[in-house]
């Protein structure tokens, strides 16, 4: 499956793998809102950013082929609406479409890719995202691979026996419901079992330090810098 | 319809983001309220399964086939409130960590499908949930649902200025009802589905209707009809109503009814539909 390649890569051991995941949030969004609010002169400033993404991915010691790859989830949809705009007279917008949604995505991917998800989201709770939302999210990644797998053995079954009609897809899906229902039940008083309060406590509370504040500025600052530079010289 | 970063304009990614961070924290507050702790991990896990159930394949015919989007299906079993939830964290994880839905234009993915979308697909089987009429409203619920979503999301490119010429936006319409009946047919016979195994699965609507439920659901489905009406008169984007704006030109004309009387007229056809193949079924 594709997202394992991800949840391998967050698990790295590189400078940036090390940092707090605070550190790298902010710099994410000074870059996608550069992006986004960027108009002017986009493919230099596109080029210029997508080197910063690929230095960050060179300092994380990730394949930057594949990460690279991997960003591409995106241009199947928008390349339709970029194919859409070029034809109706609009070049610079498609142009605009394809180059914003995929750096914004490598973006993305690069933060993940250094981050382990429950860390991650663990970090939005810091950042005021309610903990309720956060923990229904931690508990949706943990059982995502195991319903999945489930779900994936449903649909070897059912091509094996000539694949499956509606009714029989309804079926299953009731029954893959049905499963998941009581799976949470387990789960849940498997994890009361084993004290747990309600909310995930990680095992030491990751504090900023003077790198992740050093990190954070720096990689901010490059990006206005780049977005100010490339406006300025054209 | 996931919206990606870059193709929403920045006041409206901007204004979505703003709108959302409070509505999710309302709703999270709710859901918390209205459910003992032990609901985290529920939610939590059927969230997985609405992720895992895109893999299982409903043929269409045509060699096509579709999956569940379930907006509606959790609305039906853990409630709108609690569904609100699991789509916001689903749509969290989507875009965080399988780059599918932008970060910024997070917001307005949020409230197009977990909470106009849970609100429209809920708003039928809240109103005629009970009665006769059940399984043509769980399927109008799923019609809805994925309806009001799709077109709020196109509503939003649209304004955003991203090009949809006539013949473009006529087949993504299209699509967009296609993909709508099929959400309903898939909602209403897993609901059945379901049911069959065991009842309790399945949440009857409360008996005393909720004044504030049905506000919110009209609310949900007037604003994607609103949204079809705004962006239908202003197909160059913002820039252009900004120009219409200056020389005060009604925005109400003909597109606003033609939009709102097709949104209408969808939905009786749900309903039908939902009837006859209810009829057929039993």
């Amino acid at each position: 499956m594709r997202h394992t390649a991800v949840e391998e890569w967050s698990r790295g051991a590189s400078p940036l793998h090390r940092l707090n995941p605070v550190a790298k949030l902010f710099p994410l969004a000074v870059f996608l809102a550069a992006l986004a609010t960027a108009h002017r002169e986009l493919p230099p400033l596109g080029i210029g950013l997508g080197l910063l993404l690929v230095t960050g991915i060179l300092a994380a010691r990730l394949p930057v082929l594949g990460v690279m790859l991997r960003g591409g989830v995106v241009l199947p949809f928008s390349g339709v609406f970029a194919l859409v705009s070029w034809l109706a007279g609009d070049p610079v917008r498609a142009i605009e479409l394809v180059l914003k949604s995929y750096l914004s995505a490598l973006a993305v991917l690069l933060v993940v890719a250094t981050t382990p998800v429950p860390a991650l989201l663990h970090s939005l709770e810091r950042l005021g995202v309610p903990a309720f939302l956060l923990t229904v999210a931690q508990f949706l990644y943990r059982y995502l691979f195991v319903i999945s797998g489930e779900a994936y053995d449903m649909r070897t079954a059912a091509a094996a026996r000539g694949g499956l009609t509606f009714r029989a897809a309804s079926g299953a899906l009731a029954v893959l419901f049905a499963r998941s229902y009581s799976r949470a039940g387990q789960v849940h008083r498997a994890m009361l079992a084993r004290g747990f309060t309600g909310r995930f406590v990680p095992m030491s509370p990751p504090r900023l330090t003077a790198v992740d504040l050093l990190f954070a500025t720096l990689a901010a600052v490059a990006v206005i810098v780049l977005r100010v530079a490339v406006e300025r010289l054209a | 319809m996931h919206i990606p970063d870059g193709f929403l304009s920045t006041p409206v990614w901007a204004a979505l983001d703003a709108v959302a961070a409070p509505v999710v924290g309302f709703v999270a507050r709710r859901a918390q309220r209205g459910f003992d702790e032990s609901k985290a991990p529920l939610l939590g896990v059927m969230g997985a399964f609405v992720f895992a159930a895109q893999m299982i394949n409903f043929p269409v015919g045509a060699g096509t086939s579709g999956h569940l989007v379930g907006g509606a299906l959790l609305a039906c079993t853990l409630g709108p409130v609690a569904a609100s939830v699991v789509m916001t964290a689903i749509l969290a994880i989507q875009a965080l960590v399988f780059q599918d839905g932008g970060v910024l234009a997070l917001g307005a993915n949020v409230l197009n499908m977990a909470v106009v979308g849970v609100l429209a697909g809920y708003l039928p089987y809240h109103l005629w949930g009970r009665g006769r009429g059940r399984r043509a409203a769980i399927f109008a619920g799923g019609a809805l649902s994925v309806l009001a979503s799709a077109v709020l999301a196109l509503a939003e490119l649209l304004i955003s200025g991203v090009r949809m010429p006539g013949p473009a936006l006529s087949v993504s319409l299209g699509l967009f009802v296609i993909s709508a009946l099929l959400e309903g047919a898939i909602t209403m016979t897993v609901v059945s589905a379901l049911e069959g195994i065991q009842p309790g699965f399945v949440r009857q609507p409360s008996t005393g209707r909720s004044f504030a439920m049905t506000a919110l659901g009209i609310a949900a489905v007037l604003l994607a009809a609103g949204g079809v009406v705004f962006a239908s008169t202003s197909p160059d984007g913002i820039e252009q109503l900004a120009i219409q704006a200056g020389i005060h030109k009604p925005l109400a004309g003909y597109g606003g009814g033609a939009g709102l009387a097709g949104i209408a007229l969808l939905y009786v056809v749900c309903l039908a539909a939902g009837r006859v193949t209810r009829k057929r079924s039993t």
